[in-house]
């Protein structure tokens, strides 16, 4: 041992408070960064027709889902499992929830007349109905991957098709007609709160709320309670974990069904949002949250990992896509400054990463 | 108190600076890659949101606008598109194209019902919303231009009539139950067989849900149960690709023959190897060419559209006659270099092209 | 220092007629072994000796086939490491068993973490500040040192990570320490504390079982040495009397030390 190594044995028991920490934390990432770097570019291009208060106000309802789903995925990955399932799960989720909240929301023949006289039940049982069924296929995904020994990306692989192929059969493959209208008019584009800024409408919907307040929930349970302690240990070192008395299977059960629940929640929020349940649609969602987390500084190998970085994640190809289309650029060529960005993001995270490591 | 050591500080700073002017600098070179408008205030800039992009009924239908727009002199156009046909890919460009304040949008959504709200929201933003092929469940937008799905039927039940000699059984292979475009073809086709070909024994349709493999299975049990079918007709692509393959399994190629719709590289290769015997190809050319000029007359004047809903024709296209000029022009294109101007003329709809989904 | 080996205390850890078979190969061959307050016992023996197993089957990893163990005078079947634990019974692994990319205050309190208390604490919110505290008392006790205790322990050394680990055992155990190659990846620096941590140990009462490779740091520490060959305890040697060779001797089976008894 070199005596550099000997000086780094000093006794220092100092705590940095915990707003400090943070900070600390946040100034390390490059994530953050890159995200202020593409708004600051797309500002100075475009002008006005990027940088308004509208325009980031589409953007963060238009992520939304990719914002539950990524919260999701970002335990899982934690965790060192993978969930492949989560789009499929939205899709079955949102065909549930239409049928129910049709079912219940009139007879066959109020519903042939386009009228709804009982939807103030219907909808929100449908929308519930929508959440437990991803809560269901989460444990399903759960409970084949711990005790059937059958690993994550195999069994959530199937859970895409198997859950996929449900929602078609429900549906007969089609988008759910018939869903009240009120869904959308008085839920998913509901305007809670809206203001003006510089002469624009700035309106949060359910939607926003939902995703938003979930990645609050889960920044908290992740820091600060055991489940969340639980998660970065068994994603560090599954046996050490094991040896240290906590009940590893049953956490990762946990974990898929949170997945899978969020993947419900997205699912009702896509009816709500859109006023139908499209089966076609989605199929990328599990590539797109799991981006959303990695650029976020999750690693893949598990152990770390973070909500704001996931958030800030799903941000990146959100804003980039944005700007890009604002500034007329080819689609094709948004494909490759998106993928590139991916590569760069984690890239400078992992050299951070590794610079402070030893073996 | 005593400091704790925060090691990595001076190296972090040194490469913070540098990835902030590596990624500001790479992302504004992107930028001058993509098409950019021209002055925005003598001169008109129309977005064009595909339905799906890389497909090449869109990428005709682009050429089509874009053509008709040098022809006019004073029209730009931006071509922007989800990587798949879905909702939730096509509402944020949707709003950022909105954004990019072009003077008219013609789009292709993607959902009847749920791209309503994501239009509503461009047309109060001041950018009127022209539809092009498929179209919404509403009557907020400038109008719809798309192809006449009954009249391609029509064709593709003439055309097949026509090769199996006015006598036999068909039998249509369909996609998705309740999607408009390819339940009118059924119906365009079911029309002419029973009202025009009463020799012809017409046994039905049967969905494959999109999917060649299923339509595939559905075809080699109808030709069990009726050995002597004549002719198959393939709503969209797979099912008529589905179809050709059970046929050719069975070793019944040249004897039952099959008619395609669209006829894109894809459908076209089918056809000359024999795989198809006939396709009904669209005019999205037409549909691009026409669009461009309802929006510029509409810029221009300041009129709404007149009747607003507007249909395009569909063309025979056999081994024949592929060759033909007139034919030639109106298969799908990959590139624009290949797409000539067709000048084609508004052709308003008999009735309404939205029909509701009930 | 002191030897508690010819005391009248009752063995805290006391191993009778231990076999183990994995298939066809017999692992342990009718081992005992005993423990006694406040001492020091090194396990040595060769590669496949059994040391690893005996300590498998002593701290319930591997299901106990023949023989009993009694434990603080009561006959015990531990059918888990958690049960092991559960009776006073800590163990260092070889690897460790930390989860490198938590800090050293979610590592001491891995699985045991306190919880807050009230509707927080059912909720499972944790007490983070608390633990902290116990485990900044705990490391100085221990004269462990750690730069900060908020860092993960993948950017610590190998040296701070050992004593972090040890440092788990010895506060969560209230009878007996056991440890696999606690020195085997360290410098000299660390080496020598780790063995004053083993010292710490036993002063206070709970002995120390370790498994070692490295005579030098046996002799240095032990009271007792317990040598294994092929599953079978050969002799035991007492580090004031015995030498290094005499230990080799006796793992490596020669005719001095051979269970044949010849010589």
């Amino acid at each position: 041992m070199t005596a550099a190594n000997e000086a780094y044995d000093e006794l220092v028991t100092e705590v940095l408070p915990a707003h400090e920490r943070y900070l600390s934390r946040i100034s390390k990432s490059f994530t953050l960064l890159i995200l202020f770097a593409i708004i600051i570019v797309f500002a100075l291009r475009e002008g006005s027709s990027f940088f308004n208060a509208r325009n980031f106000n589409d953007i963060i309802i238009d992520s939304s889902q990719l914002v539950v789903l990524s919260v999701g995925m970002t335990f899982v990955i934690i965790a060192a499992g993978i969930d492949l399932s989560v789009g499929s799960i939205l899709v079955l989720s949102s065909v549930v929830a239409a049928q129910v909240t049709i079912a219940l929301s009139g007879s066959p023949q109020d519903i042939a007349k386009f009228q709804f006289p009982t939807q103030s039940v219907g909808i929100p049982i449908g929308l519930l109905a929508g959440v437990a069924t991803g809560l269901l296929c989460g444990m399903v995904n759960g409970l084949l991957i711990t005790r059937l020994q059958v690993p994550a990306f195999i069994v959530t692989l199937g859970m895409l098709g198997i859950a996929l192929g449900f929602g078609q059969l429900l549906s007969g493959g089609t988008s759910v007609p018939n869903v009240p209208p009120a869904i959308q008019s008085e839920i998913g584009l509901r305007e809670l709160v809206a203001f003006d800024v510089g002469g624009q409408r700035v309106r949060i919907t359910p939607p926003v709320v939902i995703a938003y307040g979930i990645a609050i929930v889960a920044a908290l349970v992740l820091n600060r309670t055991r489940f969340g302690r639980y998660s970065y240990a068994i994603g560090s070192n599954a046996a050490a974990a094991m040896r240290a008395g906590i009940n590893v299977k049953l956490h990762l059960v946990k974990i898929y069904t949170l997945s899978g629940l969020l993947a419900g929640v997205a699912g009702a929020m896509d009816l709500m949002r859109f006023g139908t349940a499209s089966v076609g649609s989605h199929q990328a969602d599990n590539l797109a949250a799991i981006s959303a987390t990695v650029i976020g500084g999750t690693s893949l190998f598990g152990g770390i990992g973070t909500i704001g970085g996931t958030v800030i994640g799903a941000f990146i190809p959100t804003v980039l896509r944005n700007g890009l289309v604002i500034a007329r650029v080819q689609p094709f060529w948004q494909n490759v400054a998106i993928g590139a960005v991916l590569i760069l993001a984690v890239y400078l995270d992992q050299r951070r990463r590794r610079a402070e490591e030893r073996m | 108190m005593k400091t704790v050591e925060r090691f990595d500080t001076t190296v972090s700073r040194r490469t913070i600076l540098r990835a902030s002017v590596y990624a500001g600098a790479g992302l504004t070179l992107f930028a001058p890659l993509g098409f950019r408008a021209s002055a925005r205030q003598d001169s008109f800039n129309i977005a064009f949101i595909q339905g799906v992009i890389g497909d090449n009924f869109y990428i005709t239908m682009d050429c089509g606008a874009r053509a008709k727009a040098e022809a006019l002199g004073n029209i730009t156009i931006d071509t922007q598109g989800p990587e798949r046909f879905d909702q939730t890919l096509q509402t944020p460009i949707l709003n950022a194209v909105v954004q990019s304040a072009p003077s008219a949008i013609m789009m292709a959504p993607n959902d009847r019902q749920g791209m309503i709200a994501p239009i509503q929201a461009a047309i109060d933003a001041g950018v009127p919303v022209l539809c092009v092929d498929t179209t919404i469940d509403s009557d907020i937008q400038l109008g719809d231009v798309a192809t006449d799905n009954v009249q391609g039927g029509r064709l593709a039940g003439r055309g097949l009539a026509d090769l199996i000699g006015g006598t036999g059984k068909v039998f249509v292979v369909n996609t998705i139950p309740g999607v408009s475009t390819t339940d009118q073809r059924e119906q365009g086709f079911r029309e002419a067989i029973e009202s025009e070909f009463p020799e012809i024994n017409y046994l039905g349709q049967e969905y494959d849900n999109d999917d060649a493999n299923l339509a595939a299975q559905i075809t080699a049990a109808r030709l069990q149960s009726d050995p002597d079918l004549s002719g198959i007709f393939g709503t969209n692509l797979f099912s008529a690709q589905g179809a050709a393959a059970a046929v050719r399994e069975q070793g019944l190629q040249g004897k039952v023959k099959i008619v395609g719709f669209d006829a894109g590289p894809t459908q076209v290769q089918d056809l000359r190897s024999e795989v198809v015997d006939i396709l009904i190809a669209q005019h999205p050319g037409d549909i691009g060419e026409i669009a461009v000029q309802l929006l510029h007359d509409f810029l221009t004047t300041g009129e709404p559209l007149d009747p607003k809903d507007y249909v395009t024709g569909a063309t025979i296209v056999t081994r024949d006659n592929i060759d033909d000029p007139e034919v030639a022009r109106y298969l799908y294109v990959a590139d624009c270099a290949n797409y000539t101007l067709a000048n084609a003329e508004p052709m308003p709809a008999a009735s309404p092209v939205a029909t509701p989904t009930a | 220092m002191a030897s508690s080996v010819e005391s009248a205390l009752q063995p805290v850890l006391e191993a009778r007629g231990i076999n183990k078979h994995f298939g066809p190969v017999q692992a342990l061959k009718n081992v005992d072994l005993s423990v006694f307050p406040g001492e020091v016992v090194a396990l040595i023996g060769d590669n496949g000796a059994g040391k690893s197993t005996l300590i498998n089957v002593l701290t319930g990893v591997l299901p106990l086939e023949s023989g009993e163990i009694v434990f603080a005078g009561e006959q015990v079947r531990f059918s888990s490491p958690h049960e092991a634990r559960s009776h006073g019974i800590e163990t260092v692994y070889q690897d460790l068993a930390v989860a490198p990319h938590l800090d050293a205050v979610a590592n001491i309190f891995l699985g045991r973490e306190r919880r807050q208390s009230g509707l927080p604490g059912i909720a499972g919110f944790l007490d983070n500040r608390r633990m902290r505290k116990e485990t900044d008392e705990q490391l100085s006790r221990l004269k462990v040192r750690v730069p900060d205790l908020e860092r993960r322990l993948v950017t610590l050394s190998g040296g701070q990570r050992q004593g972090v680990a040890v440092a788990r055992a010895v506060m969560w155990a209230s009878k007996v320490v056991i440890m696999d190659e606690p020195t085997a990846a360290l410098g000299v620096a660390q080496t020598a504390k780790v063995l004053d941590l083993i010292r710490q140990v036993r002063d206070t009462g709970i002995p120390v079982i370790f498994i070692s490779h490295n005579m030098p740091n046996v002799f240095q520490v032990a009271d007792r040495i317990v040598v294994l060959r092929l599953g079978e305890v050969v002799t035991e040697l007492d580090p004031k009397s015995a030498t290094i060779e005499d230990a080799v001797a006796a793992m490596t089976g020669s005719t001095r030390f051979s269970n044949r008894g010849v010589g």
